[in-house]
């Protein structure tokens, strides 16, 4: 077919055209085509279309692999996850996401924003229930079993300073980079930060005695182990934390 | 010729003083693609009046916003139109730039501007199938949702979602892509390019077709500039205007692509105006698709982003499958947008109901109105 | 006479040699209702023999009054089946055609997807039968009841071999002509009656539809019985046989009155009545459940019959081309019946590629296009009777 152009071609008057007999013709071919070859539609429940591995059906999760930041619940836009109280495999108490699937929007924000790639999207979507209830995902099953390294999501962002300094090709996590940052002013020493880490990054360091004979604890991070959860920031009273974005 | 068509039309009522009648068409008529109504008062058959209400899909999607931090908003944006929303999560993310006064980076701009003509294309075929069935012909409908079928799986194989893509962020794109994406993406609109003229042979070769769409639905130029019309319903009145061309955003300046425009103002100028549009969207995609194989792979996509707008305001427009849309943030220097607008092309065009249906037959209402390419979700917000 | 063994009861007579025969040529449906009697009403009586012996009601049930009588109903129910299934087939054909031509699959439900039919007149037959509170009742039942009575017995009505036909009427093309008119007078009435704003459109079209079309039809029914010299349809027949068929001499009739006979069935490009993008269902909008489902049965029994027309005027009804005489006499049925389909296949694609036109469109086709079509369809057969070619 050579380079034809729609509008050049178009509208034709009418003298010049055989006015039913082309779409006729056409119709005819696609039966002739249809007969011989399959129709492009396929039954539904039988034959299933194509996904790709990181198709956006419903959340998975990575059980042992969780850590219990909250990230997700912090990024979901539906507010469909929050995190329930659960059991792991040698029985210890642990806290893990449990999904309300009637209201997910798919959107893989939590797949994305996971600090450790515990969530992740999957490609199951068949996910209709008979009540309510039944949508409500529990951490067990969340789980999802064949999760592959495509279902993950990862954040990789370009600092802008890198990209100033002509290191364009790093890509990096903003989980890699923003840490929390301690106001000492503001700080009481309420080990609060310390005890909502989800991954033990915040020990309480004593330095010295306030005036009444008691310790002065501040906080203090250890940059290999945080994940940049936030959780120590929303929960500080005096509100002495912040997160340092690096840019 | 166009007045004097307008002029038997109108002459065509009756000169006997009857009774007129409202006919109350919608909200669940076949003709509303989407929850809204039109009053159309008929002498016999010919519209003497008529009435547009919307709001039925009311869902104080700009209210929603000012409790979401920046990022959840875009999963919201994808839901504003479920036929381009691609181009709505890039306005947004756009605007938010904008606050934030940074620039993302040209893979990015490229791998946007791609998305946004495939969810152009979708959204003209899924117009395109609403025109088939307006006009009671199932089988335009079907063919053109197959096309629409392979864009759907582009946008699958490029974010994981077929309708509600979720892809731009803010300050560049949810994740890269591969090699195999991008052959066959193009593989997809070469095919595509041949196999659209079969639904136009159906369509422009047919009498039945042509002349239903011909002479029905006037509008001036004056009219369009009066209403506030844009889009492709503007274009084919023969206002020269696309924001792609004139104002450029992104990397739309660095593509090579006509904008069309006819000058007959009826419907079937509106049809042709859409319909060379795919054509052009698929030649932006093409040359978008080498200028990223050309930029490399580890070149950035994705520019982290502070948390926290400034206070301030700011104002994009792009242009939608369906016409202007306009976002105009008010940031207040926290995590959360203090106002939110959206200015919605479809919202302003199906105004111009009661100008374009006047005088014509109660039987080209549903193909008139089609070619506002209704979408309820950006209306009602 | 004496009745001993069952074969008594059961005497496999010759039906023309009843007496009460009501037809002067052989009828085959009636042959068949009268066997199927033989055997019921001779069973029937064989029982009732045996535990009455010798009673009278025996004898009568096998005699040739009663049995004509009995033959007669099975004559009814053997015609109207076989409308039927005729219907439900073209039904079945175009779903299937039109869901190959939009390329996707049409029905699936068993028999190749034939069993939706079924399934669709069971679910339409199960829904609960609601009628609007405001309508006016008495003429909302009474117009549907003569919508689906005058298409099922314009479907009965068409004879589909010289053996197979309920009356053999001198004037048997004008007969069905002017059942198959009826309709859209009462959709016109159903549409008032309905006290909906799009049926009363629906209905008001339907008749603008009749003024457009039933002219040009009229001409070229008149300009084929010219060409035969008759109104019967097994005169028209034979005269093809005798001839070439119709469609040759009549060209542009031919054209023309397939389209006609699509807006006589009221299908698409021609379905303004029901147009469903502006008018929800047209004049159908407020039949809910077995009402509707009947009336799209009859909808489909007019496009059997529109195609019927075609081929009895213009395809040479049952004859085969080109065979002895002999040959014809086995199946004209069967041949009949795949000449009517293949009109309804062409009907069938010509509703997947064309659109629905407007009313003052149709208007405008049916008098400045088909009008003088048909015209020059009866000039050129009068020229051809005039030269004495036929």
């Amino acid at each position: 077919m050579a380079e034809k152009k729609y509008l050049e071609k178009y509208p034709r008057s009418p003298a010049r055209t055989l006015w039913v007999l082309k779409p006729v013709g056409k119709v005819l071919r696609m039966l002739g085509k249809t007969v011989i070859h399959r129709p492009v539609t396929i039954l539904y429940p039988y034959e299933k279309m194509w996904m790709p591995e990181n198709y956006r059906g419903r959340p998975g999760l990575r059980f042992d692999r969780c850590v219990a930041c909250g990230m997700c619940v912090k990024m979901c836009p539906t507010a469909c996850i929050k995190l329930v109280d659960t059991e792991n495999d040698s029985g210890e108490k642990v806290r893990r996401p449990q999904v309300n699937i009637g209201r997910c929007a798919m959107c893989g924000y939590c797949a994305e924003y996971c600090p450790v790639d515990a969530m992740t999207v999957t490609p199951e979507f068949e996910l209709a229930e008979y009540t309510r209830e039944d949508l409500i995902y529990g951490p067990k099953r969340l789980v999802y079993e064949g999760i592959t390294e495509k279902m993950e999501i990862h954040l990789e962002e370009t600092l802008m300073s890198d990209v100033e300094n002509g290191n364009f090709e790093r890509r990096i996590s903003p989980f890699m980079t923003d840490r929390p940052v301690l106001e000492a002013a503001k700080c009481i020493s309420c080990k609060k930060c310390e005890k909502v880490c989800p991954v033990k990054a915040v020990t309480m360091v004593e330095h010295g005695v306030n005036e009444k004979g008691r310790p002065i604890l501040y906080p203090e991070f250890n940059d290999d182990t945080c994940i940049c959860c936030m959780n120590c920031v929303e929960d500080c009273p005096k509100d002495a934390l912040h997160i340092n974005e690096v840019l | 010729m166009m007045s004097k068509d307008v002029a038997d039309i109108k002459s065509e009522a009756s000169p006997i003083d009857t009774d007129k009648m409202w006919v109350i068409m919608g909200p669940q008529h076949p003709f509303s693609h989407g929850l809204w109504t039109l009053k159309a008062q008929l002498d016999g058959e010919i519209v003497t009046d008529a009435e547009p209400i919307i709001g039925y899909l009311h869902r104080g999607w700009e209210k929603e916003c000012e409790n979401r931090t920046y990022p959840k908003i875009i999963p919201m944006a994808d839901r504003l139109c479920y036929a381009a929303s691609m181009t709505y999560t890039h306005l947004y993310c756009m605007t938010v730039e904008k606050a934030l006064g940074i620039d993302v980076p040209d893979k990015a701009k490229y791998m946007r501007i791609m998305a946004d003509e495939v969810c152009r294309i979708q959204s003209h075929l899924m117009w395109l199938a609403a025109v088939g069935t307006d006009l009671g012909n199932l089988t335009v409908f079907l063919w053109a949702m197959r096309e629409r079928e392979f864009f759907m799986d582009i946008n699958v194989r490029l974010c994981g979602a077929r309708m509600t893509t979720n892809f731009p962020r803010i300050g560049g794109v949810r994740n890269d892509v591969d090699e195999e994406f991008m052959m066959y993406a193009a593989r997809c609109v070469d095919r595509f390019e041949k196999a659209v003229w079969d639904i136009i042979s159906l369509i422009d070769d047919s009498s039945t077709f042509v002349s239903r769409m011909r002479g029905t639905g006037y509008l001036t130029r004056e009219a369009c500039a009066n209403l506030g019309i844009t889009g492709p319903a503007m274009r084919g009145t023969g206002v020269d205007f696309d924001i792609r061309r004139d104002d450029p955003y992104d990397n739309y300046d660095k593509v090579d692509f006509d904008v069309p425009v006819l000058k007959d103002g009826d419907s079937y100028a509106r049809y042709m105006v859409r319909i060379e549009e795919l054509f052009q969207s698929c030649k932006i995609i093409k040359q978008t698709l080498q200028k990223i194989k050309a930029i490399g792979k580890n070149a950035p996509y994705r520019f982290k982003v502070p948390s926290k707008v400034p206070a301030g305001r700011a104002f994009t427009r792009l242009e939608d499958p369906r016409g202007e849309s306009a976002m105009y943030l008010v940031s207040d220097g926290t995590d959360k947008p203090y106002r939110l607008k959206v200015r919605s092309p479809i919202f302003v065009n199906v105004s111009a109901s009661k100008p374009l249906v006047q005088g014509s037959r109660i039987a080209d209402v549903p193909v008139i109105m089609a070619m506002i390419d209704m979408c309820l979700g950006e209306t009602d917000r | 006479m004496t009745y001993s063994s069952i074969l008594d009861w059961i005497q496999f007579g010759d039906v023309m040699s009843n007496p009460f025969y009501p037809y002067q040529t052989y009828n085959l449906p009636f042959d068949i209702g009268y066997k199927l009697w033989e055997i019921i009403g001779g069973l029937i009586a064989w029982l009732i023999n045996l535990i009455f012996p010798g009673n009278g009601v025996s004898t009568w049930l096998i005699s040739p009054e009663v049995s004509n009588m009995f033959a007669l109903v099975l004559f009814m129910v053997i015609i109207f089946a076989v409308a039927f299934v005729v219907t439900l087939i073209s039904l079945w054909m175009e779903r299937k055609v039109l869901g190959r031509i939009m390329d996707r699959r049409g029905t699936m439900v068993g028999l190749k997807g034939f069993m939706q039919c079924i399934a669709d007149g069971l679910k339409t037959f199960m829904k609960e039968n609601t009628i609007p509170k405001k309508v006016d009742k008495m003429t909302y039942m009474w117009t549907v009841s003569l919508i689906i009575g005058t298409s099922v017995l314009i479907a009965c009505m068409v004879p589909l071999s010289p053996r197979w036909f309920v009356v053999n009427y001198g004037t048997g093309l004008l007969v069905i002509m002017a059942l198959f008119a009826l309709a859209p007078f009462f959709i016109l009435v159903s549409g008032w009656a309905q006290n909906n704003k799009y049926s009363l459109i629906g209905g008001m079209r339907a008749a603008e539809l009749m003024i457009s079309y039933e002219v040009p039809m009229l001409i070229m029914i008149a300009t084929t019985c010219l060409l035969a010299g008759s109104f019967n349809i097994n005169d028209i027949v034979n005269m093809q046989s005798d001839t070439v068929w119709f469609f040759i001499p009549q060209i542009f009739g031919f054209i023309t009155f397939i389209f006609c006979a699509t807006a006589e069935a009221e299908r698409v490009p021609f379905d303004i009545a029901e147009a469903e993008a502006e008018l929800v269902e047209g004049w159908q909008t407020e039949y809910a459940g077995m009402k509707w489902g009947l009336i799209m049965l009859a909808d489909y029994m007019r496009g059997y019959v529109s195609c019927a027309m075609v081929v009895i005027m213009y395809l040479g009804g049952w004859l085969i081309p080109f065979v002895s005489e002999g040959v014809n006499g086995w199946i004209p049925e069967i041949v009949f019946l795949l000449k009517v389909w293949f009109v309804f296949f062409i009907m069938i694609v010509l509703r997947g590629a064309l659109a629905r036109v407007r009313t003052d469109q149709i208007v405008n086709i049916g008098w400045k296009v088909f009008m003088p079509l048909s015209v020059v369809n009866f000039a050129v057969v009068l020229l051809l009777k005039v030269g004495g070619v036929f």
